[in-house]
């Protein structure tokens, strides 16, 4: 859309509510020197190393507990020594130690059984912040005949799926095609819409692509559609053809506290602190930082770690986050007229109902309500209320 | 903690202060008219609002609604009023109107539609007595029934040549300030719309068998007046427009504006009131939650039954 045409929706509010504030859509992706340790968390995992273990660079560290529903591995981004395996696997790196030399796979002659196994033994899950397994939504029973590579970016502030778009289509390509083969599904498509916010929730890239409503409860696959997003299909494309693990991401680094604020290929475990200095940020002025986009994110420390589904780092002003007081509700329903979903948000709240479940969180409700009430925390308790009662 | 971390920058106290921006033009013109009653009229209808919200919500003050709700009810005076009715409006809005309804947010109906409402019919000799006075001349609303009034024409309408309340004084003035609304997005633009269009379409469908005995024959068949005149643009950008009275999905709004505007000319057509916007707008406030039960809450999915065991 035009800029004129979209000041001129704006100001007939045909437009979304939320701006997608993009100030960093032009800065190349800039890989991070490795830090000198990275400590991958254990949640759900058992450590396959032991504290003092020398390690090679993209080594096997952790992987699911005996019975879990899901496999999931970890490797080291770092070679080195192993330092501690208590709820995290610490690694101290050494700089001599090399990653293992890269295979080279023709993508054309891998079956489907070769591609699951590949993305399972690679750790790659959902970089879009779900962090579920991927090679499991590989093996869905389910028919699938579209595969859709989520490059929605609508966070306000969040360019870095559009970077790894824009300099690295062909890797996406290649593991979107890889996909394709997997569940043999018949047309894929890259999405990047991001003209409204939410766009990029999973099924809404489903409902405007393909015209299909994914129902309540369920999932994409369970209307034929299989979402990856855009970074997973390149992860996914390395681990097949290249036989490199989940060990970096690409993230974007952004708000008023920064100096460089940019896209950064970081190692998946390195400290929030770490990544924020190499991008000048300004300790004294940074009143929050968030882990994830300024409307579904959440508040970190600096002593917290790049996960794989940390899709961005936020060092916000005091300015950009300052809260208001809280005023009464004036009954406007901007909540109402914002909510993605058409969720009758303010009765929710009062009366919750199975309705709390379909909402997911993205905040919008909360962002436009000029009485500055807590709208998103209400629902999340609503819902938190309506599960256990369930 | 979560998000959402960002905010909107509209707020609560943004919004007041955004209506009374919208509402210095007309303010301004009805000073220019009038001179020195209709400052008077101003200061002590919002003394007498800001009083009684002191009095009873001290804390709320500074959302500055109650201001808000003291300058609207100036605009909906007769350009006669004494300053101590004008205090005695704005103490009404905010005391009857929306006090003892919990204060911001919780009251049904429009303070200010419901003050000049209650006072035309507590005090009906200031509100009908000499009627409109402009430049000390005393005429008749040219939506009153009364023999000799005249029909104005198009500019007089527009420019404010025309007897009428305060707000009334230059009723572009009024459009201007409205205008100023839709684009700071201060108020759904749904609801001016909705609401002067449905009041052309019922003015220019009317049938002419339909109006009462001593209807001014100009009022068929001509839209003009009855957008122009009385508190139409009052009502249609100031009144029905208050969120807290208004339906809260955007559909809905539409259908409470044409419910107003039926009301409006049902009135203007069937009662002997030379206007009916004000009472109109009542009207809609109250058809509000049945706007709400089945637009807002239908969507809500009622909880599942308890399954039966065996």
């Amino acid at each position: 859309m035009s800029k004129l045409g979209e000041r001129l929706a704006t100001l007939l509010g045909l437009s979304a509510p939320v701006p997608t504030r993009k100030y960093t859509r032009d800065a190349a992706i800039v890989v991070l020197p490795p830090p000198a340790q990275v400590r991958l968390a254990l949640t759900g995992l058992e450590a396959v190393v032991a504290a003092g273990d020398e390690v090679a660079a993209h080594a096997l560290v952790a992987r699911s507990v005996p019975g879990a529903r899901w496999q999931r591995r970890i490797h080291t981004p770092l070679g080195g020594r192993v330092e501690s395996i208590a709820g995290a696997v610490v690694v101290r790196g050494a700089p001599t130690s090399a990653a293992a030399a890269a295979v080279h796979r023709d993508p054309a002659t891998l079956d489907r059984d070769a591609i699951v196994t590949a993305a399972r033994d690679a750790g790659i899950v959902g970089l879009g912040g779900g962090m579920f397994p991927t090679y499991a939504k590989l093996t869905a029973t389910h028919p699938i005949d579209t595969v859709l590579v989520n490059g929605c970016e609508s966070e306000p502030y969040f360019t870095c799926d559009h970077r790894v778009l824009a300099e690295h289509r062909d890797e996406v390509e290649c593991g979107m095609a890889l996909a394709v083969r997997a569940v043999g599904a018949t047309s894929s498509a890259v999405i990047d819409r991001e003209d409204y916010y939410p766009a990029g929730y999973e099924r809404f890239v489903v409902r405007d692509r393909l015209g299909r409503e994914v129902p309540p409860r369920h999932l994409p696959r369970d209307v034929g559609a299989l979402v990856l997003n855009v970074q997973s299909a390149r992860a996914l494309h390395r681990a097949v053809c290249l036989g490199e693990p989940l060990v970096s991401r690409v993230i974007t680094v952004a708000g008023g506290a920064i100096a460089r604020p940019g896209n950064y290929q970081v190692l998946i475990g390195t400290a929030v602190d770490e990544v924020l200095a190499a991008c000048g940020a300004d300790a004294t002025s940074a009143a929050m930082i968030i882990a994830g986009g300024p409307m579904m994110g959440h508040q970190i420390s600096a002593g917290d770690t790049i996960a794989a589904g940390t899709g961005g780092l936020l060092a916000m002003t005091a300015a950009e986050v300052a809260a208001r007081v809280e005023q009464p509700c004036i009954r406007c329903g901007r909540c109402v007229d914002a909510c993605p979903v058409g969720l009758p948000v303010p009765l929710l709240i009062e009366r919750p109902g199975p309705d709390v479940l379909t909402c997911f969180g993205c905040g919008a409700c909360q962002y436009v309500c000029p009485s500055a009430i807590p709208l998103a925390a209400l629902m999340r308790a609503a819902s938190a209320r309506e599960i256990r009662w369930d | 903690m979560k998000g959402p971390f960002l905010r909107s920058p509209q707020s609560t106290r943004g919004l007041m202060i955004q209506v009374l921006i919208a509402a210095t033009p007309a303010l301004i013109a009805a000073v220019v008219r009038l001179g020195a009653p209709a400052a008077a009229m101003i200061v002590s209808a919002v003394a007498g609002a800001v009083a009684i919200e002191a009095l009873v919500h001290r804390r709320q003050l500074g959302d500055g609604s109650a201001v808000v709700s003291g300058v609207i009810v100036v605009l909906l005076l007769p350009a006669t009023t004494p300053p101590w009715l004008a205090a005695l409006a704005g103490a009404t809005a905010i005391g009857l109107g929306k006090a003892p309804w919990g204060g911001l947010g919780k009251n049904p109906f429009n303070p200010a539609a419901l003050a000049r409402a209650v006072l035309m019919v507590v005090l009906p000799a200031h509100f009908f007595a000499p009627m409109w006075r402009w430049d000390a001349v005393t005429a008749a609303s040219p939506l009153s029934k009364e023999v000799g009034a005249t029909a104005p024409g198009w500019s007089a309408l527009i420019l404010g040549d025309v007897p009428g309340c305060v707000g009334q004084a230059a009723p572009w003035t009024i459009v201007l300030g409205g205008l100023i609304l839709v684009v700071l997005r201060t108020i759904d633009w749904r609801v001016p719309l909705a609401y002067l269009s449905t009041i052309a379409l019922i003015a220019v469908v009317l049938p002419g068998g339909a109006r009462v005995a001593g209807h001014a024959p100009w009022l068929i068949g001509d839209p003009s007046i009855h957008l122009f005149a009385g508190g139409t643009l009052i009502a249609a950008f100031f009144l029905l427009t208050d969120p807290v009275t208004a339906p809260m999905s955007a559909t809905a709004r539409v259908g409470f504006a044409a419910v107003a505007a039926t009301a409006t000319m049902a009135i203007r057509q069937f009662t002997p009131y030379p206007d009916g916007a004000v009472l109109a707008v009542l009207v809609a406030n109250a058809c509000t939650p049945w706007f709400d039960r089945v637009t807002v809450e239908r969507r809500i999915t009622p909880p599942r039954a308890k399954r039966s065991r065996g």
